[in-house]
């Protein structure tokens, strides 16, 4: 009786084995999983003073000055492929007594302008700084302006005044990336 | 008393994990006993399997997640539910799964005391633990994590396929001690594995400058180790050329280990008995078509400085970037080696106390001497397997009854990593000497695998013959 109950047991093992199934599941949706990391870093930062809008040959003052830095990861397939969205930060500490017209611009390998943020930075004194922030944010829809970038120029204006050219600008900016893998 | 019974309780949960062959420990009239305890009591004279399947073995795991985790179709927010399961799992957590064909099985006695067994066996294994930290940073990224390390440390795992020579010889030295050993050459096909890596990354807010944040890849050394895979990923050669060498490195055409097993059963009463084993105590010198990718180094970065003015006297831009990148590779030192390696097999040990009851009543026959026998035992057993971080343990109490002389029924409950709900059966069935033996655990998980956190089964044909 009791190898009958066994004979049975082993019938069910197998048939359980058999027969095991799996439920509740949608093996489908496989495909709409997306990682949507979200990377801070930083861009770029600089510290000047007023030697650096002096042209160190000729001595002559220039209130122009620029910079172009190559962001060579742009061109980086997870940026081409799988960028959704960028907010960058542009933080300024001004010292100087003058204002200064700030002139960030991403350009393309032929130089062609992709997109640009302008804004001012207030006067401060050397013992109270003004502090100027922009966010820039490029939503899913312009994000092809990234894309196509390479290069990212920046380029300060001071807004002279009768006040002594004197002080320290610090430049802090960083990038915060949405991808959408 | 049910303080103490608690304490116990979360003792052994926490304790108990792991994943081993409980249903196969002990039981005597099995020749894969043998491969689990190689000082096991046998009962029987001769085996010999079927080729390729006298035992096929199959096995997976996922301490933390199961399938219907992922993909339950009641909810349709499937990214929700990962980036839910990543933040619920551990680093302690852990994959794995195993497989093991037997190619060849037999064994004879020698003489009353000593029986012989030996083999080929093919085995895959893979373990790895979740590497929490860098899921972490590649499906989330580093926003919310700011000034919290990623634990490079979280990754970790080993993969590897060999085939497996082996003799072993069983011996009774009296009626209450029975030892065995076991010498094993591996054949190594593939191997993989990343252990024991260090470092982190970390970005820490900077409010006082001079940047939003600064990162850090802090003591980076991280290193992943293979075997058995450059040479296939030759686009030339053809898939003929590439089995050929497959089946080479199972005759020892590749890399090459040594092993050993040993055990022994201690009868301690009439119907108490004691066993124990320590398997694959060995190493795998990984020489041939070896390749190490390693990542090392410490760095800081604050952001790319520009010195204004930006033109160089060639009318060309400064290459801030390049001596960016150059300032990078020089600090974190990315490298791909081909240099030998040793690899530990993943040793396992088992330690199992028993209890027989139920004698058995022989057909009455003065010509014969007959020992008392018994039908039912019950039983504790503990298994372990040493892992990359760690040992992981399982703890189980089995019921093993027979049935006349051609029937056989085990039954066990297992406490590890996978589930506290892990009951398992076996059932081996004789037709003379004909042999077919069927394990699986964690039966309640068969009703939905989606479910379940764990599976296992073991099964095989051979010819067992008792005199």
């Amino acid at each position: 009786m009791l190898v009958h109950h066994i004979r049975t047991a082993l019938a069910v093992l197998f048939a359980c084995w058999m027969t095991s199934c799996v439920k509740d599941v949608d093996l489908d949706q496989a495909g709409n999983i997306t990682l949507q990391p979200e990377i801070q870093a930083d861009l770029l930062i600089f510290e000047i003073d007023q030697k650096e809008f002096t042209e160190p040959k000729t001595n002559i003052f220039s209130n122009v000055i620029r910079d172009t830095v190559r962001l060579e990861f742009l061109d980086d397939s997870y940026i081409q492929n799988d960028l959704a969205k960028v907010e960058f930060s542009f933080r300024y500490r001004n010292s100087f007594p003058q204002s200064f017209a700030n002139k960030i611009s991403f350009l393309s390998e032929q130089d062609n302008l992709q997109h640009q943020v302008e804004f001012i930075t207030e006067a401060g004194s050397m013992g109270n700084p003004s502090i100027t922030e922009v966010i820039e944010v490029i939503e899913t829809e312009n994000i092809d302006v990234i894309k196509r970038s390479i290069k990212m120029v920046v380029e300060i204006e001071a807004l002279t005044n009768d006040k002594p050219f004197l002080g320290i600008l610090r430049f802090e900016s960083k990038g915060l990336f949405s991808f959408q893998f | 008393m049910k303080f103490f019974v608690t304490l116990c309780s979360i003792f052994l949960m926490i304790l108990c994990q792991g994943q081993n062959k409980q249903l196969l420990y002990n039981v005597n009239g099995l020749p894969q006993t043998l491969m689990e305890n190689p000082g096991a009591n046998i009962a029987f004279d001769r085996h010999i399997g079927v080729p390729f399947l006298s035992k096929i073995s199959l096995l997976a795991g996922s301490s933390g997640v199961n399938i219907h985790d992922i993909f339950d179709n009641s909810n349709a927010n499937i990214n929700q539910r990962v980036a839910n399961t990543i933040r619920r799992l551990s680093s302690r957590d852990y994959f794995m799964a195993q497989e093991q064909l037997e190619i060849l099985s037999f064994g004879w006695k020698l003489n009353k005391d000593n029986y012989i067994s030996t083999g080929i066996y093919q085995e895959m294994d893979a373990f790895a633990y979740f590497p929490k930290d860098p899921a972490i940073l590649v499906s989330q990224g580093n926003k919310d994590y700011i000034n919290i390390p990623f634990d490079f440390s979280h990754v970790s795992f080993t993969g590897e396929v060999l085939t497996v020579y082996h003799v072993g010889l069983n011996r009774k030295l009296n009626r209450q001690v029975t030892v065995g050993a076991r010498i094993k050459m591996y054949s190594g096909i593939f191997n993989v594995e990343s252990v024991n890596n260090t470092g982190t990354f970390l970005t820490i807010s900077t409010p006082d400058g001079p940047n939003y944040y600064r990162q850090f890849a802090d003591n980076l050394d991280v290193r992943v180790n293979t075997s058995g895979f450059a040479s296939l990923q030759d686009n030339n050669k053809t898939v003929q050329e590439a089995s050929r060498e497959l089946i080479g490195r199972s005759f020892f055409g590749g890399n090459i280990g040594a092993g050993l097993d040993m055990g022994g059963t201690f009868r301690v009463k009439d119907n108490v008995v004691v066993s124990g084993s320590i398997l694959d105590l060995g190493l795998m010198w990984q020489r041939e078509d070896v390749e190490s990718y390693t990542y090392k180094g410490t760095y800081q970065t604050d952001g790319i400085e520009p010195l204004f003015p930006g033109i160089g006297t060639d009318g060309e831009t400064f290459r801030y970037w390049d001596e960016f990148e150059d300032e990078v590779d020089r600090n974190l030192v990315d490298k791909t080696l081909r240099e030998p390696y040793v690899t530990w097999r993943p040793m396992k040990f088992n330690a199992a106390v028993e209890m027989t009851f139920g004698e058995s009543y022989l057909p009455c026959d003065y010509r014969v001497e007959a020992k008392k026998q018994y039908h039912s035992k019950v039983g504790m057993h503990l298994f372990g397997i040493r892992r990359p971080r760690d040992i992981k343990y399982a703890l189980s109490t089995y019921y093993d009854r027979k049935l006349g002389s051609n029937l056989r029924m085990k039954v066990s409950y297992t406490l590890d990593d996978f589930s506290y709900t892990n009951i398992g059966l076996l059932l081996s069935t004789n037709f003379k000497s004909f042999n077919f033996y069927l394990a699986a655990d964690n039966l309640l998980g068969y009703a939905n695998l989606a479910q379940s956190n764990y599976q296992s089964v073991q099964m095989g044909f051979q010819f067992i013959i008792i005199k």
